[in-house]
């Protein structure tokens, strides 16, 4: 959460995870260069600078993978939330692991000539035309430029600045990022595999990308449709609420909304956690602040603030009971604006001052 | 080659201006936008490479806060429409490209006898 910005808002759980992090590239990078020669067929590595390329390639792989991973996982099963958390760092630590891999080929494959080895990357192989042969650094290329956009933009600066909606679009390039990575395998290392292992771990791991996020999709679809449009749309019933937990309902125009029970009372807020867009009607309410699932933004539910002196807000709603159904006013009030909570029938109110 | 060095040249054009984009908004613009960056000046040369990558993005969102032209509710409308659109697009691209590069694929006679196709010249 933003106060004034710094380079890195450490805490022990960023540090515990990253700590893990380290040590499984350590892991893998000395695992497939001192354990697996045999096993990834890769003994025929000519010299050290293509041995430690290919290692720092495939780690970089797996990483993407993994990252990829992460998301769906922690969409189908709560428990996976915790490696969302500090999911950034993985990203930044990937990107740098694939511009290692991009430096040995660079500084081994293109280094040795007259012309400039940039230069000589884009020209050594134009055969655009056919797909045997076809210059797989392109896709390598790519990939790279997107994994470095997303690990230069992930300071929170750029969310608050690029706003996350904006954030979250250009983040999509990890989905053409790691397309980009199996075109570079395929065409690439792929072709010149005899032995399976390797392929078998690569179609795996794109396979389980794949496979979690349709499933996350898919299951996303399942939810409530948008309610039909109206100036007040129908959330619940005034007895299915549960204290501390929301439901979450969808407006005509696509906007979600929070409804919270609070102390016997209601209070709505924005779905969208300004931080990242987190789920936050997925959040528990603790000492009248709800917390996101995803990074621990919290929030008043009343106001749609960030205690104090943190300075996040999101936009609240104004709530009615219309027999027993609990109604929500679809236009948003401004970010922060406070809103008297909704007392249930039958709840005794606690503690609804507005605050100062 | 000409190609390939007109495109390395463009990149050097993107990251010149880049770079002078970075030197306008980190020392100038992000003070008159961003409350929380006033004071806060250790954490700026960490945005320089992301300004060098994204400056037309930087540019377009500087005026728009400058001018406060967007509207407030869209910074709180998560990208979600798309999400399935990305997945698809992602999974069939990686099945076609996986199954092209398998076809494609040529096995090596590495285990082959060599063969003299001639005779040599020394001796």
């Amino acid at each position: 959460m933003s106060v004034k910005y710094i380079p890195v808002q450490w805490n022990a759980n960023k540090w515990f995870y990253d700590a893990i992090m380290l040590a499984g590239v350590a892991a893998f990078l000395w695992v497939f260069l001192h354990v697996t020669p045999d096993v990834l067929d890769h003994e025929r590595a000519i010299n050290p600078q293509i041995h430690n390329a290919r290692a720092f390639g495939a780690c970089a792989f797996v990483m993407l993978t993994v990252i990829l991973c992460i998301g769906p996982l922690a969409r189908l099963d709560r428990r996976f939330l915790p490696l969302l958390y500090n999911r950034r760092h993985f990203g930044v630590m990937t990107a740098f692991v694939a511009l290692t891999h991009a430096g040995y080929i660079l500084n081994w494959y293109f280094n040795f000539s007259s012309s400039d080895k940039y230069v000589g990357l884009l020209y050594a192989n134009s055969s655009f035309g056919q797909l045997a042969g076809f210059p797989f650094e392109v896709f390598g290329i790519f990939s790279l430029i997107c994994l470095l956009i997303l690990a230069t933009t992930s300071h929170d600066f750029w969310l608050k600045f690029l706003t996350p909606p904006v954030w979250k679009r250009l983040h999509y390039l990890i989905y053409a990022s790691y397309f980009s990575v199996a075109a570079h395998i395929s065409l690439g290392i792929l072709q010149d595999q005899q032995n399976h292992v390797f392929t078998a771990l690569f179609l795996g791991g794109a396979g389980a990308v794949i496979v979690l996020h349709l499933a996350a999709w898919w299951a996303e679809r399942g939810e409530a449709a948008a309610a039909a449009k109206g100036d007040w749309v129908a959330v619940a019933n005034a007895s299915a609420f549960r204290e501390g937990f929301a439901k979450i309902t969808r407006l005509p125009n696509g906007d979600r909304v929070a409804v919270f029970l609070m102390e016997g009372q209601l209070s709505a807020i924005a779905n969208a956690c300004a931080h990242q867009n987190g789920p936050l009607g997925e959040g528990k309410i603790i000492d009248c602040l709800v917390t996101c699932p995803w990074h621990g933004f919290q929030y008043d539910v009343r106001s749609g603030r960030s205690p104090a002196p943190f300075t996040e807000k999101v936009p609240t709603y104004n709530l009615r009971l219309s027999g027993d159904t609990v109604e929500v006013d679809a236009d948003a009030n401004p970010p922060g604006t406070y809103v008297e909570p909704l007392t249930l029938p039958g709840a005794a109110p606690q503690g609804s001052e507005a605050p100062a | 080659m000409d190609i390939a060095q007109a495109i390395v040249m463009a990149l050097q054009g993107w990251g010149i201006i880049g770079a002078l984009v970075a030197a306008a908004f980190l020392t100038v613009g992000i003070d008159r936008i961003d409350e929380d960056a006033r004071g806060a000046y250790i954490f700026r040369p960490l945005l320089i490479p992301g300004v060098l990558m994204i400056w037309p993005l930087v540019l377009w969102r500087w005026w728009r806060i400058e001018t406060q032209a967007a509207p407030w509710a869209a910074r709180y409308r998560p990208v979600r429409a798309s999400y399935g659109l990305a997945v698809i697009a992602m999974s069939a691209g990686i099945i076609a490209i996986v199954i092209a590069g398998l076809s494609v694929r040529q096995t090596w006679p590495a285990d082959a006898v060599p063969v003299q196709l001639s005779e040599g010249t020394d001796g």
